[in-house]
This record gives structure tokens, C-alpha cells and sequence, in this order.
């Protein structure tokens, strides 16, 4: 089994919750980024044109576009960027689109010129990867998982 | 009834479905996808009714439309890995006598080969000149 199934998967094991203790420490969570980082992370993996078309997908589309009139909810949001900050797009700049249903879809090729996909909506990231024919779907919280199984 | 093979179905693309170079995938994934029947409106007059019901200038105007006949969107479901029978039901709206429903759901595995299978119009010159 390969790191997408994985991901897609049910897990290898399952411990009783009634063993777990209760941590220490609370969870780690990454600062969030702020509005100069994001523009730059944007800019830097996605490049101007991908930029561009973020901008317009997230400030300048016509209201009623997706959730609650809103063309992206902030849940997508989130997952998208926490997936931009680890991904690695080294053969070419992926293509931003806006989906039907108010996700955000980001697509491009590997050396090879094979197809990969993603799609980030409100409840997950939804994926394709022509190398290897799988589509699977994650939760968004494992947005960076994904983001270092995928990048080419 | 379901629309027969030899007809041809179109669907209209706007930006957020065409970056200038990349066709959306999800242009055709998912399911009960809208199309439209060339059968019944000819592109002339579908490019007319996109402009007035599907694009919504400035921001999302009218980039192109794309074809595919019937019997060949069938084949590809048919011969996927994982085989889909595709059909295409008519489902006319006051807007759009012509409206037509893929009712099954399209993976984006199939949609992948599906995008190199379409048929690329271009607007026509007054559509270019309403829209500046």
C-alpha cells in the first residue's frame, strides 16, 4: 500500500480510547499566516498567474458563488494554504480553478507529464493522481500529508 | 428518453473553468452535470444564451465552449478502468430548451480523459465586441 492510500484509507491499527491518557502538552498547532505571508507563499508556488486568479476568486467574484454567498468558505481556505505551505510544484506552476460547488481546484503535471488534482472544499480535499490511478478523498487537517505525498 | 449517441452536447467555460491554459477538470467531473443539446439549439444561438444566463460580467465572461458527441462520452465511460454507463436525460428549463442532465457521477479520473476529447469553440466576433 502506498503513502495516497494510506492517506485515503482506514488506519493499520485503532488504539481503545480508554488507554489513551490524557496529554501533557497541548496539541501543537502551527501559527497561522498572515495576509503578507499568504500573498507571498501565493505568489512564490503559484506564480503570477495563479495569483492573479486566487485574488479574483477570493475578493472579486460575484456574490452568491458557493457557501452562504461567500466564493470560498474560510475552512477551505485554511486547508488550502496549509497544503500550499508544505507542496512543491518543481515541473510546472499548478492551474487555479473555482469549482461548481464553491471548492478551490488546483491541477498540474509531473515530469511526465501525468495529471494530478486536487480539490479543496469545506469538508476536504478531494484528489486524483494519474501516476498512479488513485482518487481519494482526506480530511482537511491532513492537508500537509498530502501536500508531501503529492508534490513532485 | 436518453439523448442518443450521435447527438452532440456542448458546455459553456468561463474563467473560473479556463486559466488561459488548463481546462478546469471539474468542468466535467461530478454528478448531474448540466449540458446542453446542439440538437435542439444550434451553437449560434447557445452562445446567445450562455452570454445572457451563464456568464456574469466583468468578472465571469464567456472564454469558450466546449463539445463532445454522445456515443464517444459513452465510450470513455464504458472503457474507464472503472466503467461508468454515462447517459444524458434531457431536462429542458424555461431558460434553456435545450438543458440537458448527466445524472451519473463523473470521477475526475474520467474526467481526465474526457477534457482531451472536447471540442474547443471560440467566441464569435460580436460576442468579443459585447463583452469589450
Amino acid at each position: 500500500m502506498n503513502a495516497l492510500a494510506c492517506l485515503a484509507g482506514t488506519p493499520a491499527y485503532h488504539t481503545d480510547p480508554s488507554l489513551l491518557e490524557p496529554a501533557e502538552t497541548p496539541e501543537f498547532r502551527p501559527a497561522p499566516l498572515d495576509e503578507f505571508d499568504r500573498e507571498e507563499l501565493l505568489l512564490r508556488k503559484l506564480g503570477p498567474r495563479g495569483w492573479t486568479r486566487w485574488t479574483l476568486f477570493r475578493h472579486h467574484y460575484p456574490a452568491g458563488w458557493g457557501k452562504g454567498g461567500q466564493a470560498l468558505s474560510p475552512r477551505t481556505v485554511e486547508g488550502f494554504f496549509q497544503f500550499l505551505k508544505v507542496a512543491q510544484f518543481r515541473h510546472s506552476p499548478p492551474s487555479v480553478f473555482l469549482t461548481d460547488r464553491g471548492g478551490i481546484e488546483l491541477c498540474w503535471e509531473d515530469r511526465e507529464g501525468r495529471s494530478i488534482q486536487l480539490e479543496f472544499t469545506e469538508t476536504g480535499i478531494e484528489f486524483y493522481h494519474e501516476p498512479t490511478s488513485e482518487e481519494g478523498f482526506v480530511e482537511l487537517a491532513r492537508a500537509e500529508e498530502l501536500a508531501r505525498s503529492l508534490s513532485t | 428518453m436518453p439523448v442518443p449517441p450521435h447527438e452532440n452536447i456542448v458546455r459553456a467555460v468561463c474563467p473560473d473553468k479556463w486559466d488561459g491554459q488548463r481546462l478546469s477538470p471539474s468542468l466535467f467531473a461530478g454528478e448531474h452535470l448540466s449540458v446542453s443539446r446542439l440538437a435542439v439549439l444550434l451553437l449560434e444561438a447557445h452562445w446567445d444564451l450562455f452570454h445572457r444566463h451563464v456568464a456574469r460580467p466583468p468578472e465571469r465572461r464567456l472564454e469558450m465552449v466546449v463539445e463532445i458527441n454522445v456515443g464517444r462520452l459513452q465510450d470513455l465511460g464504458r472503457t474507464h478502468p472503472q466503467p461508468v454507463k454515462l447517459t444524458v436525460e434531457p431536462k429542458p428549463e424555461p431558460w434553456n430548451p435545450a438543458h440537458a442532465e448527466i445524472p451519473q457521477r463523473i470521477s475526475r479520473g474520467l474526467a481526465n480523459r474526457i477534457l482531451p476529447a472536447l471540442s474547443r469553440h471560440l467566441p464569435p466576433p460580436w460576442l468579443k465586441q459585447a463583452t469589450g
